[in-house]
């Protein structure tokens, strides 16, 4: 995945031999900053590697963090020989070791600094044996190490050190040049050793960072800039192409995606260095010989991108997006706290829904809910923005339907924070919630309500359409980034690339002749008028079903269907 | 119904396979076996399943010289995920108790 061109010649070559034969505190310091530099450089891909949704996964942050903490600690090292420099890192690492891979990170320093405890200097001999050690006390942390991590391209790391030892090398720098060799293939097998890689598309995110560590080191000696994220071309299934509307500066007006075939061999420092004039946020991504470039770039140069690739061979397909505009429409139309509530009498049972858009928002305010909490897929609000939605409210009675998988848990722990009867109707989707919503009674008993809402939630069947944001095999359904997928009652149903063919073999599969009513909430990527135009389409097709079209503003699903 | 034990058994896979986590131990200082290793998810997890709501304490021996606090955050969000990801059922809260330090190398 990483190329590090060594086109340097014999003379510098020779040069660079003789000075790392032996390396002192000082170099070691050095060293390790420029690793770090490449690493924080890179953070971001690091963290696009990322497989489990778990709350410490950003392993590139981690990672730099974890490597800034030890680096600050040998500030005030004044000794000069190695044993003390690797011992203040060890220390710094482990002080401020930040999630898993930091740990391993701090745990791999820990072995490194103890082997050469004592030493003044660093010569090839004591690096082996130093990387030995590191790999050693990395893998005693844990009971059952699980290869095809940080942990994997440790022990190849120690191995070629061991390698390049026993062929006779004697300069450090000829060592490290074996080293990022082999972590690079060893991070390149990483899919072949842990499954759960593989399905996901990438290479392991701590191992990269490790190698990233050791390459910036390369990097340096070799004069090449650790300062700019480039010459990595990431496969396309890597490729983290979500809408970045989140903190679009001035400068970064559109976002331009070109897919091409180049005619011949793509130079992609050049290519980098071209792009870098133009825009910020460059990705290079590449499979089966199409590349997929991205970029943000000013209005006046939105163009550019495009007509630059164009001479480098056939583009094959051109997406560009005013980001400004997006965002202006963002905030001036997701104001979810403006919507008007039915007021809620004491001794009354008030409904708190979790909605991801203004138009699902309107259709519960006007089913009746006494307040609204915005989330929903990617944005899961947390226990205490529940919590509030309802605190304030003047009745006891509190139900709350948090209308996805992942927002059960916090509203069931918000239950639990207050003196109020709460209770949650674990309702999973959009049409779940209003479907519920039908079967409140707002004076009724409240053990009973809650009852038939809960009962209620399987009346409804649910379709959720979204584009894939990379490849997968879930369910034994094969989908390929980019392809339009549809979720029937949480699971993914079928996948294709025509939005139209997705729902209509969605809706067969969700029996829907036995149904009466189908409701299409289109969200905002779809216009009213597409929205129609598949309504239309389904009810040529299914004549004895109502179809009926609700704007429902939530993000990423282009369509959220409820067939009842 | 998913059995507390069923639980215990994922929540025990998935802590063994956290970094940092070099074991499993007898909860009950008391009884003077805390240092009993075992790998029997009956000693070291604790399942509590009240209306619905599942909670996990671990009670878990960390390597000496990893933080402490970093690796019991990763182990609860490891076991968090894996238990939810397994029963499809949300778990309320994960509680990670540090009973031990192993202190594998003499250094110190």
């Amino acid at each position: 995945m990483v190329n590090v061109q060594t086109e340097i010649d014999t003379q510098t070559r020779q040069r660079l031999i003789e000075r790392y034969r032996e390396i002192d505190g000082r170099a070691l310091r050095r060293v390790a900053e420029t690793g770090l530099s490449w690493l924080r450089t890179n953070q971001q891909l690091v963290n696009s590697l990322n497989v489990f949704p778990v709350p410490d996964g950003d392993t590139g942050t981690n990672m730099v963090l974890t490597m800034q903490a030890a680096m600050d600690e040998t500030e005030g090292v004044s000794d000069r020989s190695v044993s003390e420099i690797a011992r203040a890192i060890a220390h710094g690492a482990l002080m401020g070791a930040r999630g898993n891979s930091g740990v391993i990170l701090s745990q791999l320093w820990r072995g490194f600094s103890r082997a050469l405890d004592g030493q003044e200097t660093m010569n090839v001999k004591t690096l082996a044996t130093a990387l030995d050690e590191a790999r050693d006390t990395a893998y005693k942390g844990v009971v059952r190490p699980v290869e095809g991590t940080i942990l994997t391209v440790s022990k190849d790391i120690a191995l070629a050190a061991q390698e390049a030892l026993n062929d006779g090398v004697e300069s450090t720098f000829i060592m490290l040049e074996r080293i990022v060799e082999a972590a690079d293939e060893s991070v390149e097998r990483t899919p072949e050793l842990l499954p759960v890689l593989k399905e996901a598309g990438v290479v392991d995110s701590g191992g990269m960072g490790l190698l990233f560590l050791f390459e910036g080191i390369l990097r340096a000696v070799y004069r090449l800039p650790i300062d700019q994220p480039i010459t990595t071309v990431q496969p396309l299934s890597a490729l983290n192409l979500d809408r970045a509307t989140e903190a679009i500066e001035p400068g970064q007006d559109w976002e331009v995606i070109v897919d091409f075939r180049p005619d011949s061999p793509l130079n992609v420092n050049e290519f980098y260095t071209q792009l870098d004039e133009m825009g910020t946020s460059i990705q290079v991504g590449e499979g089966e010989g199409i590349f997929r470039m991205h970029i943000h770039v000013p209005d006046d140069l939105r163009f550019k991108p495009i007509e630059y690739i164009d001479q480098l061979g056939t583009v094959t397909n051109v997406s560009i997006e005013n980001l400004m505009e997006q965002m202006a429409f963002l905030t001036t139309h997701q104001d979810m706290q403006n919507i008007p509530l039915e007021p809620v009498e004491p001794d009354q049972i008030a409904v708190v829904a979790v909605a991801p858009g203004i138009g699902i928002a309107r259709v519960f305010a006007s089913l009746g809910v006494a307040a609204l909490v915005e989330g929903g897929q990617t944005m899961n609000p947390s226990t205490e923005e529940i919590l509030h939605s309802f605190e304030n409210l003047p009745t006891d009675k509190v139900i709350i339907l948090p209308n996805n998988k992942n927002i059960i848990m916090a509203a069931k722990q918000a239950t639990e924070l207050t003196v109020k009867n709460v209770a949650v109707v674990p309702s999973v989707s959009i049409p779940q919630g209003i479907c519920a919503m039908f079967a409140l009674d707002r004076e009724g008993l409240f053990e009973n309500t809650v009852k038939a809402m809960v009962s209620s939630l399987d009346d409804i069947q649910s379709a959720e359409l979204t584009i894939a944001t990379r490849s997968v095999e879930i369910d034994g359904v094969r989908v390929n980034q980019g392809q339009v997928i549809c979720l029937l009652d949480g699971h993914l149903a079928t996948a294709g690339d025509d939005l139209v063919e997705v729902l209509l073999e969605t809706l067969k599969k969700a029996d829907v002749e036995q149904s009466e009513l189908i409701t299409l909430y289109y969200g905002v990527d779809l216009s009213a008028m597409q929205a129609n135009q598949y309504a239309d389409i389904l009810r040529e097709r299914w004549s004895q079903q109502e179809v009926e079209v609700i704007e429902g503003g939530q993000p990423h699903y282009h369509l959220i269907v409820s067939i009842e | 119904m998913i059995s507390p034990r069923a639980i215990a058994t994922i929540a025990c896979q998935a802590a063994l396979e956290s970094y940092g986590v070099v074991g499993l131990t007898c909860r009950n200082l008391a009884h003077g076996i805390a240092h009993v290793f075992t790998r029997d998810p009956g000693h070291g997890v604790q399942v509590n399943v009240i209306e619905d709501l599942i909670t996990i304490d671990l009670f878990v021996v960390i390597e000496y010289g990893t933080r402490i606090s970093s690796v019991a955050a990763s182990v609860a969000n490891t076991v968090h995920y894996h238990v939810e990801k397994a029963i499809g059922i949300p778990v309320a809260a994960v509680n990670v108790h540090v009973q031990d330090l192993r202190i594998s190398d003499t250094e110190i």
